[in-house]
């Protein structure tokens, strides 16, 4: 009896193993093809063809590697484009004070390209975090910029002056160094909860693979 | 497009601190803004156009907001029961 409950405890030993070694395998499949999907999202996503503000062409591709907090906004923005800037500057200031933290690219795009031009950019980034890099283009490129993050943009009607502000969604974009969305910020966040996040983020990252 | 550079910082916030001393007047008068008319032209003089219709928004917007707060938010009277 003995030998027999030995021989049957083996059995469903090798059994046990044998499943556990096929769930493994499906699972290494499944995370294989979920990191394929990713790679080629990242590639299709999101991406724009821009130009900064020493008229160099910039493409997200640009930026693999890095990790990016985007903001859409406009220099003629009354009060908003400014409270936010000024937030996503602190939270790269508060980010950079950890050494051991990847830095960080602060990038603006302009959903006004009639009028933000890169001197324009320029200008009003100087008041803004050093390495804010600033993107324009012609109307069709920032159009699909926009689109390509899903940012609602809408120019309000001109006055005597032809003066108008742009009405559009107010939010900080995280972008991972693989090219990934990882998160979004709305303009509720304060800076300290921002570079919070973004840390969090930083330390579960995990690049994809080649 | 405009020929008008957009506002610097310095500029910005000269309007937003014009635009707040209008407030801040209009809060101490119960939003009577006969009482603030000084203050109001000094802000339409500070800030561009286009900002003074952005923030006169604004205010009418917070004001609202205050309201649902203060006193809850009243559906529009129907005309019919329930």
């Amino acid at each position: 009896l003995r030998r027999r409950v030995a021989v049957a405890g083996a059995v469903a030993g090798a059994v046990a193993a044998g499943w556990l070694y096929l769930r493994q395998q499906k699972e290494r499949q499944q995370r294989s093809r979920r990191l394929r999907d990713l790679r080629a999202l990242a590639l299709g996503q999101g991406d724009f063809e821009l130009r900064d503000v020493s008229g160099t062409p910039r493409r997200k591709a640009d930026f693999l590697g890095r990790w990016v907090l985007l903001y859409f906004g406009f220099t003629h923005c009354p009060d908003v484009c400014p409270e936010e800037l000024e937030k996503l500057s602190r939270a790269v200031q508060l980010l950079e004070r950890d050494a051991a933290l990847p830095p960080l690219q602060p990038l603006f795009v302009t959903v006004d390209p009639e009028r933000d031009d890169a001197a324009a950019l320029a200008r009003y980034l100087r008041d803004f975090h050093p390495r804010f890099v600033g993107l324009t283009g012609t109307p069709e490129q920032v159009r699909a910029a926009a689109a390509a993050f899903r940012v609602y943009v809408s120019a309000g009607p001109r006055d005597a002056d032809g003066d108008y502000v742009v009405d559009h969604s107010v939010l900080t974009f995280l972008v991972d160094p693989d090219g990934l969305l990882r998160d979004y910020y709305s303009r509720s966040r304060t800076a300290e909860e921002m570079a919070q996040s973004v840390r969090g983020h930083m330390d579960t990252y995990e690049p994809l693979p080649p | 497009a405009a020929g008008m550079a957009a506002p610097t910082m310095e500029e910005r916030k000269a309007c937003w601190g014009a635009r707040d001393e209008f407030w801040r007047c209009l809060d101490s008068h119960g939003d009577d803004a006969a009482q603030c008319e000084k203050l109001r032209r000094a802000f339409e003089a500070r800030c561009p156009q286009q900002w003074v219709k952005h923030f006169d928004k604004r205010r009418d917007f917070l004001k609202y907001k205050k309201m649902l707060e203060t006193e809850g938010y009243r559906p529009p009277e129907a005309a019919g029961k329930s």
